[in-house]
């Protein structure tokens, strides 16, 4: 009975913060799923349940394109980032001179907004940017050249990474410093080269924290607008961006509800796919090699 | 004690190598990006900078200036920096009964209600911003700083209920038997034992809490626009609609330059990994 009380209490103090969150994201994701599926219309028309909505936005090329816009670059966005805070966390393990500000250095990049983020890096690749003046300059190219707004969406990548690899540091970085100093130098007695202490300990024991910063960069990316907007592609939209022209623009709130609810979706898939191909990889079987 | 640190024949030589190519990569990546910026914002108007010159021909704070009497940049920051603080406010009162029960109390369901409160953290700010906004038309609320300020809201909720609840939980439960065998009345515990362990992750909340309401756009261009301005949405206006690039390098800068200070604030107050911790991505 005590415990009842107990528990009670400690649900009723979750009211004020957690109630909230929930009411309000609740409601939200209420009215997406509702939205989607026709049962709401806030514009006069009947609401009525329909998979017309999906089915137009499934089969409209301009979303099957951002889809895979989208999709490609929050991937490729994901794994270099993690790719690149491997070296980096292992080379912050190793004793430097001024090592905390070495890491506060590399944190910098999260304590700036998207959109100023944004701003620094066309400044740098825009027809008058210093990377296009430095390779004249070098007489490597002849002139300035267009490498704004790249097609494949290469811009988007490069500002993912620099945003997220600072986040996915932490996280790797956590996962790599507690792995203790005894098991890599066993590792190396019994002969391993660098990669082989990388492949057989290292990264095994440190997948939990590729999943987690996986999964939160890659739905990070996968919602983008900001970075779009400025430095992506201008053939293709990213799956926010249409999702909120569809809505303001055209007033297809149907429509961008459905986007909506494909976001999220796609976000839940790679989460439990990551899962499902992380977690043979985490268990070693048979004879150590 | 320590155990003995085994080095390799070239170790000091490949830590001098490695820390070159660090400062030499950083400041390719982070520093000239940020030296651009402050140039292009002391770019004078009466002599612009364009291609092939390499710097600028004449430097001046005129494009300050301009940008503050001209465009509606004072009104997005009176905007801004009043949401803020309201936010900021609200969400500290929200969060402290719940970061108390995470903090100090054992019940059932407290690992799922603690992954709830990462809701909005994982839902795209564009998806909050979009279906909120028609949340807030059903519930008849038209002002856009009301909206924007519950919006802004729910978004830090999580960040405050994190820092706080970590700050609820270091209070030794020692002092505070001690102090209720003492006689202390639940308030005084709460003035005299809490309150002086609490005051960093209070302070640093709040701060969180400034800044990330400063530097959201999503919510506040969906519903604040078109009239209704704020620093990060003028920016866009900025860099999105029409690019005026010396504009963008003064609001970016003033964008930046309070949310880094501000953070480094942080980082002493929470000491380490408070971005992990208080995001519950550790």
């Amino acid at each position: 009975m005590k415990g009842i009380k107990k528990d009670l209490k400690a649900w009723l103090l979750l009211c004020s913060g957690l109630g909230t969150i929930l009411f309000l994201m609740g409601s939200t994701f209420y009215i997406v799923v509702t939205q989607s599926l026709g049962l709401y219309n806030i514009s006069g028309e009947d609401s009525r349940f329909t998979l017309q909505y999906w089915h137009d936005v499934l089969t409209n090329s301009v979303f099957q394109s951002s889809y895979i816009y989208s999709v490609k670059v929050s991937l490729l966005g994901a794994i270099l980032s993690i790719i690149v805070s491997y070296p980096i966390a292992m080379w912050l393990r190793n004793e430097l001179p001024a090592k905390v500000t070495i890491i506060t250095i590399l944190r910098a990049p999260m304590l700036v907004p998207g959109l100023v983020a944004a701003f620094l890096f066309v400044n740098m690749i825009s027809y008058h940017g210093i990377l296009n003046e430095t390779m004249v300059f070098l007489g490597i190219w002849h002139e300035p050249k267009t490498l704004q707004n790249d097609e494949f969406g290469w811009g988007v990548v490069i500002l993912q990474m620099w945003k997220n690899i600072p986040f996915a540091l932490i996280l790797i970085g956590g996962a790599v410093n507690s792995l203790k100093t005894d098991l890599l130098d066993a590792a190396a007695n019994l002969g391993s080269t660098s990669w082989q202490r990388f492949r057989y300990v290292i990264f095994p024991l440190t997948l939990t924290a590729v999943q987690v910063s996986f999964i939160l960069i890659f739905i990070g990316a996968l919602g983008d607008f900001a970075f779009y907007s400025i430095a992506g592609p201008r053939s293709t939209y990213s799956l926010a961006r249409l999702m909120q022209m569809s809505a303001y623009e055209f007033e297809e709130w149907n429509q961008s509800a459905v986007m909506a609810m494909m976001i999220m979706l796609t976000s839940a898939f790679f989460t439990i796919l990551v899962s499902i191909i992380i977690k043979p990889l985490a268990v070693k079987r048979g004879d150590i090699k | 004690m320590s155990s003995a640190k085994i080095t390799t024949k070239n170790s000091k030589i490949i830590a001098r190598i490695s820390l070159t190519f660090f400062v030499l990569v950083n400041f390719i990546w982070l520093v000239l990006p940020f030296l651009m910026a402050g140039l292009w914002s002391l770019v004078d108007p009466k002599q612009p900078w364009s291609y092939p010159d390499i710097l600028p021909p004449s430097l001046s704070l005129e494009r300050w200036q301009m940008v503050w009497e001209n465009t509606s940049l004072p009104e997005a920051m009176f905007n801004s920096y009043t949401i803020a603080p309201t936010v900021s406010l609200i969400t500290i009162s929200l969060s402290i009964p719940t970061a108390y029960a995470f903090g100090r109390m054992e019940f059932r369901g407290k690992k799922i209600a603690e992954l709830l409160t990462l809701i909005p953290l994982v839902i795209p700010g564009m998806i909050i911003a979009l279906f909120f906004s028609r949340m807030l038309l059903d519930l008849n609320i038209s002002n856009p700083f009301v909206g924007i300020v519950i919006g802004h809201v729910v978004l830090t909720l999580p960040y405050a209920i994190r820092i706080l609840s970590a700050g609820f939980s270091s209070v030794p439960q020692d002092l505070i038997e001690a102090s209720r065998d003492l006689g202390a009345s639940k308030f005084t515990v709460f003035k005299d034992v809490y309150m002086p362990m609490l005051k960093p992750s209070f302070l640093a909340s709040i701060i969180f809490c400034l800044v990330k309401s400063i530097e959201e756009f999503a919510i506040s261009f969906v519903i604040g626009s078109p009239d209704f301005i704020t620093v990060p949405t003028i920016l866009y206006s900025f860099l999105g609609y029409s690019f005026i690039r010396p504009n963008a390098a003064v609001v970016s800068i003033i964008l930046l330059v309070p949310n880094i200070i501000l953070m480094m604030i942080i980082e002493k107050l929470l000491k380490g990994n408070y971005l992990s911790q208080s995001t519950g991505k550790a």
